[in-house]
């Protein structure tokens, strides 16, 4: 079955944030980090004169084994068919934190009503035939969505043209 | 190939699990389940979610009365199994039917544990809270009761004397230990949310225990160890559980505090598995086999233990001690081991404290030899995720004594691994779960 899933590329992040005011506006979210759906991360490595800043924007990953969905006491939080994309049924939650205790990604979210909240990945938005608020958004094109397979492949075409290119540099060089 | 039948002794997460791990993996043959509880499944662990009103009944069986069926498992209900004979193959039920299986699994859970206290245990004002039933009557004692006495300050307690509470009947919590949640939470952080119990108008008495009780009817009068002498309305005993194994013989199959696995769950006994909280495997963080009883960890070991016993080959990269859960306005979890103990582990603890009650966030981290081993979180459930993960990993943080370090850095090092913060091994341990 189709996984949909989210791509992200770090070397085309520039940590705007625009990804996460446009899920907060998308999901109807208080703008305040804690209930946020996407958080985006600065991570400083190295020192001068090699120092590095990256950006990271994450959300909930929906795990091909998401280790949040059989620690679910009550089932709700399941996969979808049409997608396999990880949803929680707010109505079966009970608020005890379980899945907060599961994720390394911290995905999940409880909003003021103690129920569980999280990024869908936007499904009703690709019902129609539209990208997610945070793809959407990102003004340098780091975010994307597709099918699993179809994103790997991508991933694996820029990466073979990367190498080719700096192949090509190398020898064009030597020449 | 011959597709044998396959037995699973129980009826919670952990068998469940394995007979749709089992069928999942494509197993063609006989199920069979057997247990004293007639199907759907309860999930002990709401048992407290219904009572506080937060779950509906008929939403406490997260795997539905259509589950068995939908399967093709010949359920055998309403008998316990009586006998197990590892040799032959055979268990024996109560009501005397007796099951041969190729493979069997012994997923039978725990029961509560009642303490030898006079009076205590047959009362009809005292009540346990695990299966469906005894959710049941505590739920019709309620409305009766005016006061109350909670035995034992466990996660289970904490969480009974909190809804007592909310359900306006006077609580006394009472704990033989000098603090409550004895069990996982550093000394500091028990104190924090005795506090809040103690604001929200729960008396708490530790370092106490009950003696005897008399009476019954409406009330009982409970002697404590401490001389005095309290009336209360119902007694709700939450002094632990004991996994329900009497029918195993610890001659064929090799027992502790329950059935020891491997990491396959298979037990010393040829064709017999064992998962859930009845199976005792290897704590991650100790490296020996404790007894780790979770819903998660049921569900997770089922799964594994499904997965062989349909023939397919999978692991199980052992337990870690963790709780997590609200009690009234707070959210509180506790993840591996905080306490140190010195005189087993060799090594001396360091914990380090972020926030403090007051702020209205709380963590502390306990570190073995730079390596996290432990934490506790008040109100900062958003790391616990990301904590779990961490000590899982044994992630080394390379001068975890210095100065400087804040909760914010903690979540930024938990979200992308800083140089300061990794991996001790270099090798993932989260194997049970593989992202695509």
């Amino acid at each position: 079955m189709t996984q949909y899933a989210f791509a992200f590329d770090v070397t085309r992040c520039s940590g705007c944030m625009a990804c996460v005011v446009a899920c907060q506006d998308q999901n109807d979210l208080d703008a305040i980090e804690a209930v946020a759906f996407r958080h985006v991360t600065t991570s400083e490595t190295g020192a001068y004169p090699s120092a590095r800043i990256d950006h990271f924007s994450l959300a909930c990953q929906h795990c091909g084994d998401a280790p949040c969905v059989p620690a679910c006491p009550t089932a709700a939080i399941h996969r979808r068919g049409q997608d396999n994309v990880v949803v929680v049924d707010r109505d079966l939650c009970v608020g005890c934190h379980t899945c907060q205790l599961t994720c390394p990604f911290g995905a999940p979210t409880f909003p003021e009503d103690g129920r569980m909240a999280k990024c869908d990945l936007c499904h009703t938005r690709r019902e129609h035939g539209m990208k997610p608020a945070c793809v959407l958004v990102c003004p340098s094109g780091a975010l994307d969505v597709g099918p699993i397979e179809e994103l790997s492949a991508r991933k694996a075409k820029e990466a073979s043209l990367k190498i080719l290119k700096s192949i090509v540099a190398t020898s064009a060089g030597d020449v | 190939m011959r597709h044998g039948r396959l037995l699973i002794l129980g009826n919670g997460g952990a068998a469940l699990s394995a007979a749709r791990a089992a069928r999942a993996s494509g197993y063609p043959g006989e199920i069979h389940l057997a247990s004293d509880v007639q199907g759907p499944a309860f999930n002990p662990m709401l048992a407290p979610y219904f009572l506080k009103g937060a779950l509906p009944w008929e939403r406490c069986f997260p795997f539905g009365p259509g589950f068995y069926d939908a399967l093709g498992i010949t359920c055998h209900f309403g008998a316990a199994a009586e006998r197990l004979d590892a040799r032959s193959r055979e268990v024996t039920l109560a009501s005397g039917e007796r099951l041969s299986y190729d493979r069997c699994l012994v997923a039978t859970g725990a029961g509560p544990i009642v303490p030898p206290v006079p009076g205590l245990k047959g009362s009809n004002r005292a009540f346990v809270l695990r299966t469906a039933a005894s959710a049941r009557q505590l739920e019709e004692a309620i409305p009766q009761a005016r006061s109350a006495l909670v035995l034992g300050a466990s996660f289970v307690g904490l969480k009974v004397a909190e809804i007592l509470t909310r359900r306006q009947i006077r609580v006394t919590l009472l704990d033989c230990a000098d603090q409550v949640l004895p069990g996982g939470a550093h000394g500091l952080l028990a104190a924090a949310i005795q506090a809040l119990f103690e604001r929200h108008g729960v008396e708490v008495r530790l370092g106490c225990a009950m003696e005897g009780m008399e009476g019954a009817g409406k009330g009982v009068a409970c002697h404590f160890t401490d001389g005095k002498v309290e009336a209360a309305d119902l007694v709700v005993v939450c002094t632990g559980v004991k996994p329900n194994i009497d029918f195993l013989d610890p001659l064929q199959v090799r027992t502790d505090q329950a059935v020891l696995v491997d990491e396959r769950l298979e037990t010393s006994a040829q064709g017999l598995y064992a998962a859930g909280d009845a199976s005792q495997g290897i704590n991650i963080i100790s490296g020996k086999y404790e007894w780790l009883a979770t819903w998660e960890n049921a569900c997770l070991q089922g799964r594994v233990a499904g997965r062989n016993m349909a023939g397919k080959g999978a692991c199980y990269p052992g337990s870690l001690p963790q709780n997590i859960g609200p009690f009234f306005e707070w959210t509180y979890a506790q993840i591996g081991d905080v306490k140190g103990d010195v005189r087993v582990h060799g090594h001396s603890v360091l914990h380090r404290f972020f926030g403090s009650p007051s702020e209205g966030r709380f963590l502390v981290l306990a570190f073995r030899e730079d390596v996290l081993v432990g934490a506790n979180l008040i109100n900062c459930a958003r790391l616990a995720g990301g904590l779990r993960r961490a000590i899982r990993e044994r992630w080394r943080w390379e001068g975890s004594a210095q100065d400087g370090l804040t909760m914010e850095g903690v979540e930024k090092a938990l979200r992308r691994g800083t140089d300061d913060f990794r991996s001790r091994s270099g090798r993932k341990r989260f194997g049970c779960f593989s992202r695509s």
